[in-house]
Parts: C-alpha cells; sequence; structure tokens
C-alpha cells in the first residue's frame, strides 16, 4: 500500500498535562531536561511538560502549535549529539511512557515480540525478557498477557534484543529514532532491523500506526498520508542512494521502501515514536576474545581473515589500536583494578576483540579455525584472553568500557586547566573495501598534525571511534580542522558522516559532506510535509 | 613432582538469593563457577610447576556430573588434568565425608602425590574445614592460609608464606602435605584461547564409590556427623545513623545522648 491513514488522538485537557513553566524555573528545578550526554549549551525552554499518555502528548503538540513554540523531545538524554537539548520553545519528557504494554509470538515469523512505550529502556526490556518475567503485565492480569507469557515461559530458550549500543540505558524509542547500533550490529544489524511495528505522533498530533511490510514508497518514490480532516499529504522519498555501511546520517531513502524505514533513524524530525514492537531472538552461548596483535597492520589482516571466513560468524569485532592500548597500559600500571585484566602486552601492540558462539560442554566447540586465522596472519592464540563464564564476560564488557572512561577522565582533567577543551570523536564508517584506506587517513592526518589520538570501536563495521585528546585550544582548532578533513575522506570512499550517534544538532554541518544542497533539501520537504510549522526538534538533522 | 589441587563448584554467590519458606537456596537460573579460594589453589599449583618444570597438576573434585565444568576451568587454567568422583553414593555429604571421599579418591588415583592444595575455604559454605580434615585423614602436614608458595632446592620441603592475624608468617613443611590457599593475586588470571581450545584434549577422568578403597558407611549422607538443617539470610539490619557537621565537641555529646538512650552507658560514662 502506498496510502496510510492518520488516527486522530483526541487531545487531553492541556491544563491537567504536567507542566513546569519558565526557564528560570526549569533551569532551577529541572535542569538535566536541558542537556544530554553530548554536554551541548546554550540550551533554553519556556515550558516543560511531562504528559502521561497520547492524549496528553497530543495536547501539548495542539497547544505549542497555538502558540507557535517549538517542542523538543526527551526521553532517557542518552544522546551525544544533542538531538534533546531544547533550542527554545517547550521541551517534552516522554519519561512516563515506560510501560511494557504486550509479549505476543508471532507465528509467521517464528519469533517472540514485545511492544513497549517509547521511553521503556533497553537493560530494563533485557532483563525482562530474559528472566521471562514481566511486572508490569503479570499486575495486569488479562488473560491474553497471562497465556502468552505461560507460553513464553514453557518455551525453554532464552530471548533477548539483539541491539547493543553499549548505553544500555537508552529508552526504546529513542534508539528507534537514532536507528542505534553498537558493536554487534556487525552480526545483527542495526535496530532497523529488529522494529516490527511504530506508532509515531506526528506535529498535529495525529498518529501513523505503521507495522513494518504494510506500507511502502511507490515506484515513484510517493507515500501519501491522508489525515483526520481528509487532507492528502504526498510524500516525495528522497532519491539519494542508501549508504553502502551503516549509518545514522540524514533521513533513510530507497527505493519502494517500507514507510516504516523513513521514521527509523529519522532522530525525530518527522514526529515522536511513542510505542514500538521489537522482535526477539534466541540467545547462545558465548565466546569472548581479545587477539593482541604485534602491529596495526596485522590485526587490519586479522579483521578481514575473521570477516571472510564463513566458519566464523562473530556477534562483534572491536578494535583497539597502538594508543588506545598505550592509554590502557598507562591506566593499569595507576590502577589495576579499573582495568581489572591481566597485564596488557608490551607497546605498539594492537588488539582485536570479538565474540562467537562456543558450546562450552561440547568436546569440539568448534573455536579451533580461530586459532588457524590468528596463525596465518602471523598471530599466536596464546596471545590472547578468552571467557565464556557470565562473569567473565561481564568482565570483558567491563574492559570495553574502560577505554572510553579513560579518555572521559583525561578530558575532565584538562578542562580543569582550560574550560574550552573538550575530546573530538568521530563517528565515521567506510565500506569494507575501504578500511585499509581509511586507516591510513587516519594514522597519516592525525600523526601528521601531531595530535594525541587513540582509535577503538567497530571495526568489523568499519566504524572506528577515533579520539582526539587536544591539550589545548591551538591543538583543539587543529582536530576540528582534522575531523572535517577526515569525515570528507570518508564521505568520498563511499562512508557516512555519523554511522550511529545521529546528527543531532552538532554534526549538521557534516551532512553537507555527504549530501548536496538538493539532497538535503529532499530531505526538508518530507520534513516540512509532515511538520510544516517546522514545530518539532528544531535544528535536529536539518541546521536551521 | 606431582601437585593435587583439590577444588568444589560453587554458585555464583553475589546471585544467590534464599527461600525463606524451604530455607533452601535457590539455585535456578545462577551460575555455577569455580570456587574462588580453588582458583587460588590452582593458581599456586601453576606456578609452583613454572618453577618447577616437569611437574603435573592434577584437579580433583567430588560433586554431580556438572562438576566437570568447573574441573574444566582448572584444565583451561594450567591443570594438565583432572578427576570427577561423582557417585549418588557421594551425594549429601558434609565436611566430614568429603574430606574422607577425597582422601580416597587422591590415593586411588595418585598415590604419589607430593602436595596437595586446597582453597582456604568455599565461598557458599565457608567452613574451611575439609582441606585440614584431609590432612588429617591422610596423616600429613599441613599449612592453612597460603599465599605464596616455594619448593625448597630439593623439593623435598615446601616454604610458604601465610597470613596470621597479626599480618603474614613464613613457614616451612615437609613433603607430603597439605596447603591451603587464601587470597590470590589482585586480578584474576584469564585463559587464552589455546589454553580453551586444548583443555578440552587434556584428561578428564570420572570415578565412582566402586574405584576407591573405602567403606559405603563412610560416604554421603551415611558418612556424615553433621546435617544442614536450615538455611536462613541473617536479619537485615537497620541503616546507620550518620551525623554530619557538627565539631568534635557536639559529635561527643550527640554520641554520648545516642548511646544512653540505647542504655549502653550510663551517667554519661561507659558502663563496662
Amino acid at each position: 500500500m502506498y496510502e496510510i491513514m492518520t488516527e486522530f488522538i483526541q487531545p487531553a485537557d492541556i491544563g491537567q498535562v504536567h507542566c513546569i513553566k519558565g526557564f528560570e524555573e526549569i533551569q532551577r528545578r529541572f535542569p538535566v531536561y536541558l542537556s544530554d550526554e553530548s554536554k551541548l549549551s546554550g540550551a533554553h525552554a519556556d515550558y516543560l511538560f511531562f504528559p502521561a499518555d497520547e492524549a496528553e502528548l497530543a495536547a501539548v503538540l495542539v497547544e505549542m502549535k497555538r502558540l507557535k513554540a517549538p517542542v523538543t523531545f526527551s526521553a532517557a538524554r542518552t544522546g551525544i549529539s544533542g538531538g534533546c537539548v531544547p533550542p527554545r520553545g517547550a521541551v517534552v519528557s516522554l519519561e512516563r511512557f515506560d510501560r511494557i504494554l504486550s509479549l505476543r509470538h508471532e507465528p509467521s515469523a517464528g519469533e517472540w515480540r514485545i511492544l513497549a512505550q517509547c521511553n521503556v529502556l533497553l537493560r530494563d526490556l533485557n532483563r525482562q525478557a530474559m528472566d521471562k518475567h514481566f511486572p508490569e503485565l503479570e499486575r495486569r492480569h488479562s488473560s491474553a498477557d497471562a497465556a502468552a507469557l505461560a507460553a513464553y515461559r514453557e518455551d525453554t530458550r532464552t530471548y533477548f534484543y539483539p541491539p547493543d549500543p553499549t548505553e544500555m540505558s537508552a529508552s526504546i524509542g529513542g534508539t528507534v529514532a537514532t536507528n542505534a547500533s553498537g558493536a554487534r550490529t556487525y552480526r545483527y544489524g542495526p535496530t532497523r532491523n529488529w522494529v516490527r511495528r511504530i506508532r509515531v505522533m506526528l506535529a498535529s498530533g495525529e498518529v501513523l500506526d505503521i507495522p513494518r511490510g504494510r506500507y511502502f514508497a511507490s515506484p515513484t518514490g510517493d507515500v501519501t498520508v491522508q489525515d483526520a480532516g481528509k487532507n492528502q499529504i504526498v510524500l516525495r522519498i528522497p532519491d539519494y542512494p542508501a549508504p553502502r555501511t551503516k549509518s545514522t546520517s540524514g533521513l533513510y531513502a530507497a527505493p519502494n521502501m517500507d514507510l516504516i524505514d523513513l521514521f527509523i533513524g529519522s532522530e525525530g524530525i518527522l514526529g515522536v515514536v511513542t510505542t514500538v514492537e521489537v522482535a526477539l531472538l534466541e540467545k547462545h552461548d558465548k565466546l569472548s576474545v581479545v587477539q593482541f596483535l604485534q602491529s596495526d597492520t596485522q590485526a587490519l589482516d586479522f579483521v578481514e581473515a575473521l570477516r571472510k571466513d564463513a566458519r566464523v560468524r562473530p556477534d562483534f569485532i572491536e578494535f583497539y589500536g597502538p594508543g588506545a592500548l598505550d592509554l590502557l597500559r598507562k591506566r593499569q600500571a595507576d590502577d589495576p583494578k579499573a582495568v581489572g585484566m591481566p597485564p596488557l602486552p608490551g607497546p605498539g601492540t594492537t588488539a582485536v576483540f570479538f565474540e562467537v558462539s562456543f558450546d562450552p560442554d561440547a568436546e569440539d566447540p568448534g573455536v579451533g579455525v580461530l586459532e588457524t586465522i590468528a596463525a596465518r596472519c602471523g598471530a599466536s592464540s596464546e596471545d590472547s584472553w578468552a571467557g565464556y563464564e557470565m562473569r567473565e564476560l561481564d568482565r570483558f564488557k567491563h574492559f570495553r568500557h574502560v577505554l572510553p572512561e579513560t579518555v572521559n577522565g583525561i578530558i575532565a582533567q584538562r578542562k580543569r586547566h582550560i574550560p574550552e577543551l573538550h575530546k573530538l570523536g568521530t563517528d565515521l564508517a567506510v565500506p569494507d573495501d575501504r578500511l585499509r584506506d581509511m586507516w591510513a587517513v587516519y594514522r597519516d592526518t592525525l600523526d601528521g598534525d601531531g595530535l594525541e589520538w587513540v582509535a577503538f570501536g567497530h571495526i568489523g563495521n568499519n566504524h572506528l571511534h577515533v579520539n582526539i585528546l587536544p591539550r589545548d585550544l591551538h591543538e583543539l582548532e587543529k582536530g576540528i580542522a582534522a575531523y572535517d578533513r577526515l569525515a570528507a575522506q570518508a564521505v568520498a570512499f563511499g562512508g557516512v558522516v555519523s554511522a550511529e550517534h545521529g546528527i543531532g544538532k552538532i554534526k549538521s554541518r557534516l551532512l553537507s559532506l555527504m549530501y548536496s544542497d538538493a539532497q538535503i533539501n529532499q530531505m526538508r520537504s518530507v520534513k516540512a510535509a509532515l511538520d510544516p510549522g517546522m514545530m518539532i526538534n528544531p535544528g535536529d538533522v536539518l541546521a536551521e | 613432582m606431582k601437585i593435587v589441587v583439590c577444588v568444589k563448584q560453587v554458585p555464583e554467590i553475589s546471585n544467590v538469593r534464599i527461600n525463606r519458606e524451604t530455607g533452601t537456596l535457590i539455585r535456578e537460573g545462577v551460575a555455577s563457577i569455580l570456587n574462588p579460594f580453588c582458583e587460588y589453589a590452582l593458581d599456586l599449583a601453576v606456578h609452583l610447576k613454572k618453577e618447577s618444570p616437569g611437574t603435573e597438576v592434577i584437579a580433583v573434585s567430588m560433586g554431580p556430573p556438572q562438576t566437570r565444568s568447573a574441573l574444566m576451568r582448572c584444565l583451561e587454567l594450567g591443570a594438565d588434568r583432572a578427576i570427577l568422583a561423582s557417585d549418588r553414593k557421594f551425594a549429601g555429604a558434609d565436611t566430614w565425608a568429603t574430606g574422607k571421599t577425597l582422601a580416597a579418591v587422591i590415593k586411588a588415583a595418585v598415590p604419589d602425590f607430593n602436595l596437595i592444595l586446597v582453597g582456604k575455604q568455599a565461598i557458599d559454605g565457608d567452613t574451611a574445614q575439609v582441606g585440614p580434615e584431609i590432612a588429617e585423614f591422610m596423616g600429613l602436614p599441613q599449612v592453612m592460609y597460603g599465599v605464596t608458595a616455594e619448593f625448597g632446592k630439593t623439593r623435598k620441603r615446601i616454604r610458604v608464606r601465610r597470613e596470621v592475624e597479626s599480618g603474614y608468617e613464613v613457614v616451612e613443611m615437609r613433603l607430603p602435605g597439605v596447603v591451603s590457599a587464601s587470597k590470590g593475586r589482585l586480578i584474576r588470571r584469564l585463559p587464552s584461547l589455546k589454553a580453551i581450545i586444548d583443555a578440552r584434549s587434556k584428561p578428564l577422568k570420572t570415578l565412582t564409590a566402586v574405584d576407591l578403597d573405602i567403606d559405603d558407611s563412610h560416604l554421603g549422607l551415611k558418612g556424615s556427623l553433621t546435617q544442614v538443617v536450615r538455611i536462613f539470610p541473617p536479619q537485615s539490619r537497620a541503616d546507620g545513623r550518620k551525623l554530619e557537621g557538627l565539631d568534635p565537641e557536639g559529635a561527643r555529646k550527640a554520641i554520648l545522648a545516642f548511646l544512653q538512650a540505647q542504655h549502653y552507658v550510663e551517667g554519661g560514662q561507659p558502663s563496662c
């Protein structure tokens, strides 16, 4: 179907919606709603709303439209691109949309699905799915819920929600809005792959209920939205090609695309996701391995060999560059407990961290191939750490977090002397065949500029997080210029300027590296069709 | 040299909950791990092996078939082979019967051992009895709470640095003997991928009651002198009070007033 109808939501009495008025009052009593993990400054809001349901949310949108006040949506505020930092108008917290609504088995797909409100946190969703314990559903005493729960518990397998954007205190709605990914995207794809249905409230206060597989762009690239007033809104899907790598750089577009994909990753500029249905996947035992290698070249060889060998299906492939391990080694010398791992090998080494399925009780757990791959690359499986018990997997997970924490600690210390300093973190990704080229560009550009930098992250998806650590304002300036050159080069390689963090407000200047003015205007046209007053999430993705 | 390391599989203690009605541990969904103190004992063994090439490290455990996974962990962390004593007749053993059984296993499977290492205690029962019992049953000298150990030049003696209340004590013991291990290194070791793969081709043998030279009356519940009647969590205490923002004299008065109100002191002076 190329046409979809909105659902009219009777707005509640706006007087009933919990609201804090006045910037000073918000700043004094609720400053957290003026910020997110990006620490972007310059926030301003005259209203702070806490709607409890769609009717109250609709009331807020109608009222703000009347007052011509733009609205910025805010949920778990874990984003690092400033998406939910309000520039003016109202900030609408979705934190009361925090209930799991249903659990069901979808026979046609052979999968279990959870329907949740947008501010259910990933860690809660996963814990309940894995423990098979859903307090909200159990309290409701509905016979349908009870039957689904009983069947779910009878199923002896354990299930989980695969997207793992590291920050598990992120909200499910936020991760849909940003098409969040993370390490496990290598095996399971980004959030998009696991979303089966969404409800999106448009700026008008009406709702689009979009199950996957029902509404598509027509062969001419149009989707028609009929609103409650019988007006027909034609959305023209942008005609730029979809990137060859994971991306959260502007609106997703593809020929004959599913309408649901237009909203996933749109960073809330087209509407606010209120409810999400996601699919679960059976969980298997895993083996985590940190393989140490003698150089960055050897690490790239190892990554490519892992990707090519059909016998290996890693959940993720992560990288620690030489600088990253140097930093961890220093931290380990100062505070071994903070790193929590055995002594790291000597300077110059790199590491590739990956995870594969593993049955510890099998006579041959089938991981011998990993030794062969390491040997082929000139490395030894003796120079590795491996673990599969839950407590060990938790140790590896902790280890993954130590590096960004260490970087942030260093920057915080430097900020004490130079408050304007900040870290510069890239989020660029390139296609598989450009990984080596991009690595050479990182090394040549940043070493050439004499900057302090570390590289780590999702090398499986050719998506490294390069962190530049400026020591003074001159280096900060140099770092910003270098960042722009790196981004331009990634785009020249067919890559993207933001693979997972989103554009938000911080990276909108980078969008023009990827898209022409005409293509950015195509995005604006889609937004203008659904949000004619440019009311929602102003300044996100598309610069004002 | 042959070093036997006696190990136990325990529930991961941070997850343990107790069913208040039945007074038993809720084991559902609780991971089983190698007792950390047994891992420290294994670390000592691996260290001694490194210092004395040619030494063989043999991990031994008593338990149900799933105890194999704890022994597999030992093989991954450097044991050369493992022995599991598993039989329904062993079920319900207290520390006394466990000590007797393990002593019988060692006599049967590694009669030419030089050293027995154990963890100082298991984190589930916390009795710290099995190690000393094995030593007594086998008529061996014992050094408890060891943190480091090294063989003498002739390998007929072992020098152990052990924890005592006031600090550490270094003692020497003739071999064969029993040493229990206290807390080991700050950061636990991790096996390499190679060690995990190789562990699966190391020998892991299972013994049953018929393989041991011990009468059935000494085994399991039948051979136990004690029985756990009930397990219950300690009653949780109320939160303490924190006095803040007081000068020393104010703090003294506030604490004294509290102690008097609780009848710990009388008339401003301690009552004892």
